[in-house]
C-alpha cells in the first residue's frame, strides 16, 4: 500500500544569511515550499546562487529555517530522527582519502547503527551496484572524480534510505561517468526510492526527473510534472520512417488545405551531441 | 538486484556509545594514518641521550649516579609534556574545520548523528591517540630508567660493601636510589600529563566550534595553556579586588581567568616526582577531578555551540 505521508515537505521557507560585519540580512531562500510523493524523482533546477544547496540543506537540518518548516516522512528536519530516511551527496564531495572505497562505506555504515554480517553484505552490494568492486580496497586519494561521485552515492545509500537528496550529482564528471550515475538514478526510481535532486545540467534532470521546480533568487519561480511544463500545447509532432520528398510534399500540401494549421518545420531530427558522444565511445572501447 | 528489504538503519538504531566510537576510532586511524607515530623515534632518540646529560653534582659519591636518574625522567616527562599537549592542540584543531572544509561534515551529520556524538568522537578520538602516544613514551622510558636504576644500584652497593657500610645504612641507600626509579607516582606522573593534555584538547574543541581556522585555534589554544599557568595568581587578585576595591576591568578579566581556565600549577607534582617525591594519590584523585571537570565543561559548552551552527 502506497505511504500517504510526503517524502519531502517544505512549506513556506524562508532563510536569511547575516552578511560580512552583520550589516544586513541576505535572503537566501524566500518562501519555497515543496512536496514530493514517495517514488517521485523531483529536479530542483536555478542558476547558481539561487538557493538550491540552500533549501536541500535545510531539508538535511544542517541550516535552521528562518520561517517555514521542513520534514521528511513527516519527521522536522531538525531533529536527528528525520534523518533516518534519507541519504545525502553533497556537491563535490571529498570524503576521507585515507580510506578505501570499502572502508568509507563501512565507516558510514556503522553510523547508521549497522553491524556485522548485515553491514558487510550491504557493502559489497554497494560496491557492485556502483561498479567499484575493482577498487574497494583502494584509498579514495587515488580515486578519479567520477569515482567519488560514485562511492559518495554509495555512502548516501548504505541505510536503504527511502529519500535521497542529491546535490549537484554529475559535477565534473565525465559523460561516461555522468550516464552511470544517470542509470543509477534510473535504477533507484525502479526501487522505489525518492530522489531530490539539483542541477543546472537541464538536459538530465528533463531525462530523469518526474517533476521539477525552478527557483531564481531564491524563490520559486514554476513548479509542476515535467511532461506538462515542457510540452508545446498548440504543436504536433509527427516523426516518419523512411518516408520519401513525395510523401512530406503530399503531407505538407494536406496541412495548407487544413484552416488554421500550418507547417512550422520539416528536416531531420538531431541527436544530442551527448549521445553521439557516448556511442562513439562506447563502441570504440574493447 | 533484489527488492529493496527492510530499512536496515531502522532495524538497529544505533547508540550513543557505538556512534562515537566509531567516529573516535576514526579519528584514531585518521591521525595515525597522517604517520604522526614517527615523533616515537624522536622521543626514543631523547630517553637514550638523557642517559649522558650527566650534571655536576656538589653532593657525597653515595648520591653518584642520582642525577643521571633525574635526567632521564626530567628529559622524558618534559618531552611527553611537549608532545602530548602540542598533539592534542593541533590534532583537534585540524580535525573539525578540516571536515568543514571538505564537507565530509555534511555527509556524516546528514546521516542520524547527534552532533554531540560528533564532538565526542573526534575528542575521543584524538585522547585516545594522546594516551597510545604517552603509553607509548612511557614503556621505553620506564625501560631506560629500570636499566639504568639496576647500573646506578649496583655501583652504589658495590661502593657500600668496600666502605663496610651498615645494613641499615644499605637499606636506606638502596631505598633512596629506588624513589628515583620507576615506581608507581612515575606511573602518575604520566597520567597527570595526560590529563593536562585532555584538557587542553577539551579547549583546542571549544575555540575549533567557533573558528574556522587551525592556526587560529591552534595559538589561541597555546596563549591559553600560557595563560592557564597564573590562574591560580588571577584567582587571588580576583578575591583580593572584591576586598580592594580595584577597578572592574581588572575584577572582570581576573574573575574570568579564574573561572574558565584550570589552575596549570597543581601540575606541577609532575616536577617533584621528578625530584624523587611520591605523588599521594590525594593529589592524583584532585588532578583527575579538575581534568574531569575542565574537560566535561569544555565539551558541554562546544556543544552548546556547534548544536547552533550552520554549514
Amino acid at each position: 500500500m502506497a505511504d500517504a505521508t510526503p517524502a519531502v515537505e517544505i512549506f513556506g521557507l524562508v532563510k536569511d544569511f547575516k552578511t560580512s560585519f552583520r550589516r544586513q540580512m541576505l535572503r537566501a531562500v524566500d518562501g519555497v515550499s515543496i512536496r514530493i510523493q514517495p517514488g517521485e524523482v523531483y529536479g530542483l533546477i536555478g542558476p547558481n546562487g539561487s538557493g538550491k544547496s540552500t533549501t536541500m540543506k535545510a531539508l538535511l537540518g544542517l541550516v535552521a529555517p528562518t520561517a517555514g518548516r521542513c520534514a521528511i516522512f513527516g519527521k522536522d528536519s531538525l531533529t536527528v530522527d528525520s534523518r533516518r530516511e534519507v541519504g545525502f551527496l553533497p556537491e563535490n564531495p571529498y570524503f576521507y582519502k585515507h580510506l578505501s572505497g570499502a572502508e568509507t562505506l563501512r565507516f558510514y555504515g556503522k553510523l547508521c547503527g549497522m553491524r556485522g554480517r548485515v553491514l558487510a553484505d550491504r557493502v559489497s552490494e554497494l560496491l557492485a551496484l556502483v561498479d567499484l568492486e575493482g577498487a574497494r580496497d583502494r584509498r579514495l586519494g587515488g580515486y578519479s572524480k567520477g569515482m567519488l561521485q560514485r562511492i559518495g552515492l554509495a555512502q548516501a545509500l548504505v541505510q536503504e534510505p527511502r529519500l535521497l537528496i542529491l546535490d549537484e550529482p554529475t559535477a565534473g564528471v565525465d559523460p561516461i561517468g555522468s550516464r552511470q550515475i544517470r542509470d543509477l538514478i534510473f535504477k533507484l526510481r525502479e526501487r522505489g526510492i525518492t530522489v531530490f535532486l539539483c542541477s543546472h545540467l537541464l538536459e538530465q534532470v528533463q531525462e530523469v526527473c518526474d517533476r521539477v521546480g525552478i527557483i531564481f533568487q531564491g524563490k520559486m519561480v514554476k513548479e509542476g510534472r515535467l511532461d506538462d511544463l515542457i510540452a508545446i500545447e498548440d504543436q504536433t509532432e509527427i516523426i516518419l520512417r523512411d518516408a520519401s520528398p513525395e510523401l512530406v510534399s503530399q503531407i505538407t500540401a494536406l496541412v495548407a488545405t487544413s484552416p488554421g494549421a500550418e507547417v512550422v518545420r520539416t528536416g531531420k531530427p538531431r541527436t544530442t551531441l551527448e549521445r553521439l558522444f557516448l556511442r562513439e565511445t562506447f563502441r570504440d572501447e574493447p | 538486484m533484489t527488492d529493496m528489504p527492510a530499512n536496515l538503519a531502522r532495524s538497529n538504531k544505533g547508540s550513543h556509545c557505538g556512534r562515537v566510537s566509531v567516529i573516535a576510532i576514526h579519528a584514531f586511524t585518521q591521525l595515525v594514518r597522517m604517520k604522526v607515530f614517527y615523533f616515537l623515534a624522536v622521543f626514543a632518540v631523547i630517553a637514550l641521550a638523557s642517559n649522558f646529560f650527566d650534571l655536576p653534582q656538589h653532593a657525597g659519591p653515595e648520591s653518584a649516579g642520582v642525577n643521571v636518574l633525574r635526567s632521564i625522567k626530567s628529559w622524558s616527562l618534559g618531552t611527553m609534556t611537549l608532545f602530548s599537549v602540542v598533539f592534542a592542540i593541533v590534532a583537534t584543531a585540524l580535525l573539525l574545520p578540516k571536515d568543514v572544509e571538505d564537507r565530509t561534515l555534511y555527509t556524516i551529520l546528514a546521516k542520524p548523528v547527534p552532533r554531540i556524538d560528533y564532538l565526542a568522537g573526534k575528542l575521543l578520538g584524538v585522547l585516545l591517540l594522546v594516551f597510545v602516544s604517552l603509553a607509548l613514551m612511557d614503556l621505553l622510558m620506564t625501560a631506560v630508567l629500570q636499566v639504568r636504576t639496576s647500573m646506578v644500584l649496583g655501583d652504589q652497593l658495590e661502593m657500600a660493601q668496600a666502605r663496610a657500610w651498615s645494613a641499615a645504612e644499605v637499606a636506606s641507600l638502596r631505598s633512596d636510589i629506588l624513589v628515583h626509579g620507576p615506581n608507581w607516582s612515575l606511573q602518575g606522573a604520566v597520567f597527570a600529563v595526560f590529563l593536562r593534555a585532555s584538557i587542553m584538547a577539551s579547549m583546542a574543541l571549544l575555540i575549533s566550534t567557533f573558528s574556522s581556522s587551525t592556526l587560529f585555534t591552534s595559538i589561541v589554544s597555546f596563549l591559553i595553556y600560557f595563560i592557564g599557568h597564573f590562574q591560580a595568581d588571577a584567582r587571588g587578585i580576583f578575591l583580593g579586588a572584591a576586598a580592594g576595591g580595584s577597578g572592574l576591568v581588572t575584577r572582570l578579566v581576573s574573575m574570568l581567568v579564574a573561572l574558565v581556565l584550570p589552575d596549570f600549577q597543581l601540575f606541577n607534582v609532575i616536577d617533584a616526582v621528578i625530584e624523587g617525591k611520591a605523588m599521594p594519590l590525594i593529589a592524583l584523585g584532585e588532578l583527575t577531578a579538575v581534568g574531569l571537570f575542565y574537560a566535561v565543561f569544555y565539551v558541554i559548552a562546544s556543544w552548546f555551540i556547534f548544536a547552533e551552527k550552520e554549514f
